[in-house]
């Protein structure tokens, strides 16, 4: 090239270099400029007009400042610049619903937002200055705001106890426990769940055919107007017992391998040939046994449904399976086996040992067999017969693989360890880290979960999960308490914040420990903590009531609040199971501070009753919740045998604080002076009428089929 | 020559173009976190089952203390079926009762839960609950009774659309 050219290019190329610089140093003095109209900055200065707008201006702008401000809390790796756009947040004075977000206070929640800031409870990206990288996520910012419906799965994260505050994260803890998610997850902060029965004898209880409809539809089916048509199974919306998507094949392998699980023979019991002769002739024996059926209470723990002016409804408790149909599933003379002795059967069960009469045992045998049926209940199930070599070996294989054992206990086949994946850290999961497949669903943590319990072939189409049934509020209750797991706090800060689930156990002792495992009374009731939540607290009974009256109410348990439909069941107690248990009350399940001795020697005299009954009726109106005669409220217990019932000592410290002695109770703590809790005490001592039991106890069977 | 320069210059606009509207990208479509992040919880209405009402963080512990608390006198029907309302004479009012508790004010709600029926020259049937709840439960009660009131309870005083809505 010539030289010239080369001095002509290289005047074109300094012209361009030249041209491009300036565009460039253009390009970089606007640039900042951009931060001028930075998003944050809107608010803040809409704010400032907000503010002017108000009455309380200087005040709401006492801590103002132009630029970015944040929560900076080193020690729980906390840097939230929420509070630069919700600048209102502390301001008491903008708490009203009318003030436009994002200047709104905060309501008044138990963490202050200096202290804590927004992200621990709230999540999102604290350091965001920016409205959508804040709160959803972003390419670049994974962590998006929790939405306020599940919330409580950030109280969980620290308060691994369950707060009164956080009723939804309480339930699906609850659910998690219920359903035995741990069987198969990894999950932290939860109860030792209860496992689905024992199966080593399952083929002396039913038949292979049921076993074949129950694995197929193992579940209750309402239809759409709430209407409960039974299948003859469970009651409850969401049967422990989820549905597996089983082939054909199988459903036979599984039901053939099962049915011929017969590990421990039954003890067979033969009813007393007399008493059989005598009854078998009666027409009304299959009503007497459903009266004893019902006296007995079963439907305290087993619910049936009941057909009323053409509406399907389940009447009864939840603690046991539901009982419409059993009858068409279980053999008879399991029945039998199973009503003297469940524990011989299961040895985890809940039902309690009751006291039988062999006539009872006949009677209530022969109404279950006969009317709790349904012909129809096996139609649609093929004639399947005794189950083949092959069948038994893939069916074993088969309960291996599905995941069965880590619900079901099975000679020779012990659950598999960590089944499926652990999901102590999923709730601080990020998106990309899920897999959503081809689920059209919104690309986050709270959609993904939701679509994985209600169908987790949505997201998976090889997932192993069986399928729930949920309703939505149990649906949110669940998703909650999963996000609530997010693994081992961010900071030592926080570590040390975590309020660790209390453990509860109650033993107990001596002769009682046998009448308290062979009664079940943990099944419903609560000892320190410990068992069921149907039936009232225990933990001081031996202080709030007489032992003759424990002993009593035992033998024959009336109701102390008229309106309740579950009540304790009539167990045919003998008199020395129940002295047994009212003396170990008496003597070991007392509350410290009701001491005996303090009213022991003290005489209340009539002058004491009078006024007592004064203030009960005239300035304290108690009748607006307690029934005294035939007259009164009903949301408090009936008092008509109170001087029977209550200790002397319980009634005066239950008057002066009745949440010192069962902290969930509704009876408001008053004002009252000593004279009035004395005279109060002495008015209620007074009243001993017992109401009189609605049938003549029975005759107890201390040689009969209960043993 | 002239080619180049008006690639230049186009590079040059668009360079300016971009960093003015990165500025003002987001003003444009607002985001709302209340719409978009739901509320803390739900009641049903009262009379109208299909119907929810969006509860904040107070008012839901309003509820749960009302399911607790003060359900058996205060609603027609209550978690563990018949309410004793019917015999308590005179009769309670219903939690969302509108007409009745609308007109009353904020403070003289807490002093009654607080103090009692008694108290106040009202029936003495109504206990005080002031040494069972924290002042915040009763406060958080009298905002969910607010929230679920038929006909809706409007805030007595300043108008609330007098300060709505953006510059």
């Amino acid at each position: 090239m010539p030289a010239e050219d080369m001095g002509k290019l290289s005047e074109k190329l300094r012209l361009t270099f030249a041209v491009s610089t300036v565009v460039c140093v253009l390009a970089l003095a606007i640039s900042p400029l951009k931060d001028l109209r930075a998003e944050w900055k809107h608010y803040k200065r809409w704010f400032v007009k907000y503010a002017q707008t108000r009455p309380d201006t200087k005040k709401l702008l006492a801590d103002y400042t132009p630029g970015i401000d944040q929560v900076w809390l080193p020690g729980m790796n906390v840097t939230d610049r929420c509070t630069t756009c919700h600048q209102g947040i502390t301001q008491a004075g903008l708490a009203d619903a009318s003030v436009p977000q994002p200047f709104r206070a905060h309501p008044p929640v138990p963490h202050n937002v200096r202290q804590w800031g927004c992200t621990v409870c709230h999540r999102g990206q604290g350091p965001a200055t920016e409205v959508a990288e804040a709160h959803e996520t972003t390419l670049a910012w994974e962590q998006p705001i929790l939405p306020a419906h599940f919330l409580q799965a950030s109280c969980g994260s620290c308060h691994q106890s369950d707060l009164k505050e956080s009723p939804q994260l309480a339930r699906g803890r609850e659910l998690l426990t219920h359903l035995n998610c741990q069987g198969c997850h990894k999950l932290n902060n939860l109860d030792r769940p209860t496992l689905g029965p024992d199966l080593s004898s399952v083929g002396y209880k039913v038949t292979r055919e049921w076993i074949y409809k129950w694995l197929k539809e193992p579940r209750t089916v309402l239809d759409k107007d709430g209407n409960v048509t039974v299948n003859g199974y469970e009651n409850e919306p969401e049967p422990r017992m989820p549905k597996f998507r089983l082939s054909e094949d199988e459903l036979k392998a599984l039901s053939g391998f099962l049915s011929v699980q017969k590990a421990k023979p039954i003890e067979k019991y033969k009813i007393n040939p007399a008493v059989v002769a005598a009854w078998s002739k009666k027409p009304d024996l299959i009503s007497q046994g459903e009266v004893r059926f019902r006296q007995m209470m079963c439907t305290t723990c087993h619910s049936l449904a009941v057909t009323r002016a053409g509406e399907t409804k389940m009447i009864g408790g939840d603690i046991g399976p539901e009982l419409t149909k059993v009858g068409s599933k279980v053999n008879d003379e399991w029945l039998v086996a199973w009503l003297r002795d469940p524990k011989s059967y299961l040895e985890h069960s809940n039902m309690p040992r009751y006291g039988w009469s062999d006539e009872d045992l006949y009677k209530v045998s022969q109404y279950v067999m006969n009317t709790l049926t349904d012909s129809d209940l096996l139609a649609n199930v093929p004639k399947l017969g005794a189950a083949s070599e092959e069948e038994i070996s893939t069916g074993k294989r088969l309960f291996a693989e599905k995941g069965c054992a880590s619900c079901h206990a099975l000679n020779g086949i012990p659950p598999q360890k960590e089944f499926g994946p652990d999901l102590t850290a999923q709730g601080s999961k990020n998106a990309s880290e899920l897999e959503f497949g081809k689920a059209k669903i919104d690309h986050n943590l709270v959609s993904y979960i939701q679509a994985k319990l209600r169908d987790p072939l949505s997201v998976n189409p090889a997932a192993r999960m069986p399928q729930y049934n949920w309703e939505q509020a149990d649906l949110d209750a669940v998703t909650t308490a999963l996000l609530s797991q997010t693994g081992p706090a961010a900071t030592s800060a926080l570590q040390h914040l975590v309020v660790t689930r209390r453990e509860t156990s109650f033993q107990a002792l001596g002769a009682f420990a046998e009448v308290y495992e062979r009664f079940k009374c943990y099944a419903c009731h609560r000892f320190n903590g410990y068992g069921g939540k149907l039936a009232p607290d225990l933990s001081f009974e031996g202080s709030r009531a007489q032992q003759k009256w424990i002993a009593d109410f035992l033998k024959n348990p009336q109701t102390i609040r008229p309106t309740l439909i579950l009540r304790m069941p009539q167990f045919n107690m003998s008199d020395k199971d129940a002295s047994i248990a009212a003396e170990y009350f008496s003597i070991a399940v007392q509350n410290p501070n009701v001491d005996p001795q303090s009213v022991g020697a003290r005489q209340f005299t009539p002058a004491m009753v009078f006024l007592g009954k004064q203030l009960y009726e005239v300035k304290y109106q108690c009748q607006s919740c307690h029934t005294i005669g035939a007259t009164g409220g009903y949301v408090g217990p009936n008092l008509n045998n109170a001087g029977n019932w209550l200790t002397p000592a319980w009634i005066e410290a239950w008057l002066r604080n009745p949440q010192a002695l069962q902290p969930d109770t509704i009876e408001p703590r008053r004002n009252f002076t000593e004279e009035e809790i004395r005279a109060l005490t002495a008015y209620l001592l007074t009243l001993r009428t017992g109401t009189k039991p609605l049938t003549a106890a029975p005759a107890i069977a201390e040689r009969g089929a209960g043993r | 020559m002239k080619p180049r320069l008006s690639v230049v210059a186009v590079l040059f606009g668009g360079v300016l173009c971009s960093s003015m509207l990165g500025g003002c990208r987001k003003s444009a479509g607002e985001v709302k976190p209340t719409d978009a992040f739901g509320t803390y919880d739900t009641e049903p209405d009262w009379n109208d089952n299909t119907r929810l009402m969006h509860l904040g963080y107070q008012e839901s512990q309003g509820k749960r203390v009302f399911y607790q608390y003060c359900v058996w006198c205060h609603a027609d029907a209550t978690p563990a079926g018949p309410s004793n309302r019917s015999n308590v004479t005179p009769t309670p009012p219903l939690m969302n009762d509108g007409e009745k508790l609308n007109g009353e004010s904020g403070e003289y709600l807490q002093n009654i839960i607080t103090l009692g029926g008694s108290a106040l020259g009202k029936s003495a049937m109504m206990p005080p609950y002031g040494k069972t709840l924290s002042a915040d439960e009763i406060t958080s009660v009298i905002a969910f009774t607010r929230a679920i009131a038929q006909p809706a309870y409007q805030k007595p005083g300043r108008p609330g659309s007098q300060y709505a809505g953006k510059p």
